[in-house]
């Protein structure tokens, strides 16, 4: 008995030195900077809007369309798909099952290029992996995929392709963002979280 | 008061439980996981079925998904983690004089109602494994490690259910 | 700095290297405990054995408790090992029909690995009736998807849930452990049975 008491006491003991330490609940950049350098230097970080309607007419379900503005734009018009994580948001540990999946390939987009590309920076720095950037944002989606025309009679099969590519990922476009907010919402709930396969545990 | 001769044919519980901590502690630094075993039944059987009957195995999704990008289903963590648990378990007995073909089981019941059982036992267990993402070692032990809702919730439901059907399957055991 | 495989980036071919012997570590420690044995394993139920509450708690703790201190010693980024993602009604019916499986077989998983590699034949049958259980889950998967699916909560640590830093929990979980520890050697000579734990 007496060996009982004396390793119970031990293990409380244990427990109450682990009860007073500190959790580090600060993000560690993971990345060097140099290599984070390199990495933003290499142009495969970038993905035409050609690229992504592509992906989204497949319906690529390892593909994540990030909206980095604010709740209030989102909710205006939108990538059918895409989840808002307005910027100043970024560093929510909410997030972090969502970044940390590893096949999927997040596409960070803004109304530009700005804060798209420091979205990346951050994702990539703090050591998640398959980031990409939507080149030209929502303005070059509207100026490609939206607006595009094609003049003339005879038309490359690659044109017609791409044409093709940008009137389903508009039409697509057009019809989700000009559903009822009620039912947006519901739409854009239920594309919320998807459930992809988790890398590890006993599934 | 019980025969304590018997117990040193095993180890110390408490031991164990040191030594088991151990290796679930080097999963976690070494691989970012805990460990796990029913997965890995589940991987067995995919591979299985697309072994058996690749074109079922591609038309149903839950399938599909273990065989994109050329990857194959038993080509993973858990996979080799399973052979690894009966080389171990093999050594375990070797060294304790522990290794015999038998049938477990209370001297007033059958074999074949033992066998019976277990066979019963092991598609309830890992039905519900499939369905809780995970079995007494990879969601109830790994999950309490790393202080998971999930972990936790999974055990008291597996444990507090355990002892609520006991008393209906006590034949079996006392 | 860990989780070593992945802060080190290592080929496939060494994280399946490291699973291999991480697994005989692993059954190596099951079938030492005596979790080989279905009886024994059963006895957790009926009070005449206990070991499988020493050994889960103890193995929980140590890694708990080694997590948390190599955490903070920088040597293991918790953010990167993985958490059981919780699914509310599927975590709770799952562990529920377990818990039937359990004491109708006697094994769970990764004991009947152990069992079996010793020679057990209840523990093979087991596997058996494990796998067309895997099978039959796969196949009529359609049926319980909204289940599977439902309630879904992310991946929740319950130190967030509770509102209390992971140490102070980890206090929590050994103080309730030691009574168990204490709870449990009281019920083995309680409800002792000698005649079954001689036999195992």
């Amino acid at each position: 008995m007496d060996a009982r008491i004396k390793y119970s006491l031990l293990l409380v003991g244990i427990g109450i030195i682990l009860a007073f330490l500190p959790f580090n609940a600060t993000d560690s950049f993971l990345l060097k900077s140099d290599e984070l350098l390199s990495k933003s230097e290499s142009e495969e970080n970038y993905l035409s809007v050609d690229q992504v309607a592509r992906m989204m007419n497949k319906e690529d379900s390892t593909m994540l369309l990030i909206d980095l503005r604010d709740a209030v734009q989102f909710k205006e018009c939108n990538i059918p798909g895409s989840l808002n994580i307005p910027f100043s948001d970024l560093l929510n540990p909410l997030w972090e099952g969502t970044f940390n999946q590893k096949e999927v390939k997040k596409i960070f987009y803004g109304n530009g290029d700005h804060s798209a590309n420091y979205g990346w920076a951050i994702a990539t720095g703090l050591g998640y992996k398959n980031n990409f950037v939507m080149k030209g944002g929502l303005n070059e989606w509207f100026k490609t995929v939206m607006l595009s025309q094609f003049k003339g009679e005879k038309i490359t099969p690659l044109e017609n392709a791409l044409y093709e590519t940008r009137f389903n990922a508009r039409k697509a476009f057009t019809q989700v963002n000009s559903l009822p907010d009620s039912l947006k919402s519901r739409y854009f709930k239920a594309k919320d979280i998807k459930q992809l396969k988790l890398d590890g545990g006993c599934q | 008061m019980y025969s304590r001769m018997n117990k040193n044919k095993y180890m110390n519980p408490y031991l164990a439980g040191v030594l088991l901590g151990l290796v679930l502690l080097a999963a976690m630094f070494l691989s970012g996981r805990g460990l796990g075993a029913s997965g890995g039944i589940k991987d067995t059987v995919v591979a299985v079925v697309g072994a058996v009957d690749k074109q079922h195995a591609m038309n149903t999704p839950y399938y599909s998904k273990y065989y994109q990008n050329g990857e194959h289903p038993l080509r993973n963590w858990l996979t080799l983690e399973i052979f690894g648990m009966v080389l171990g378990g093999f050594i375990s007995g070797a060294l304790s004089h522990r290794l015999k073909f038998k049938i477990e089981k209370s001297p007033k019941i059958t074999n074949r109602k033992r066998l019976l059982f277990a066979f019963l036992g092991g598609l309830f267990f890992v039905y519900g494994a499939q369905l809780a993402r995970g079995c007494t070692s990879g969601a109830a032990l790994s999950g309490m490690a790393v202080l998971s809702v999930a972990g936790f919730v999974t055990m008291a439901a597996i444990f507090g259910s355990a002892y609520l059907f006991a008393w209906f399957f006590r034949k079996l055991w006392i | 700095m860990g989780p070593i495989s992945i802060i080190s980036e290592f080929p496939e071919w060494l994280n399946l290297l490291i699973a291999f012997f991480i697994g005989i570590g692993f059954g190596f420690a099951l079938e030492q405990a005596g979790f080989s044995s279905s009886r024994r394993l059963a006895g957790m139920f009926y009070g005449y054995d206990t070991t499988v509450l020493k050994v889960f708690f103890t193995a929980a703790i140590v890694a708990l408790a080694g997590s948390q201190l190599l955490s903070f010693f920088g040597l293991l980024n918790l953010k990167l090992v993985f958490v059981n993602p919780y699914y509310v009604n599927s975590a709770i019916l799952g562990g529920i029909i377990m818990g039937a499986g359990f004491i109708m077989g006697g094994y769970c998983p990764g004991t009947s690995i152990s069992a079996l590699s010793i020679g057990k034949i209840d523990a093979m049958i087991f596997l058996l009736g494990g796998m067309v259980g895997a099978f039959l889950f796969m196949e009529t998967y359609p049926l319980i998807q909204t289940i599977a699916m439902e309630n879904y909560k992310g991946n929740m640590r319950i130190d967030e849930w509770l509102g209390v830093s992971p140490g102070v929990f980890t206090l929590l979980l050994i103080i309730a452990a030691v009574v168990l520890f204490w709870i449990a050697e009281l019920a083995e000579k309680k409800f002792s049975r000698p005649d079954i734990t001689s036999d195992i």
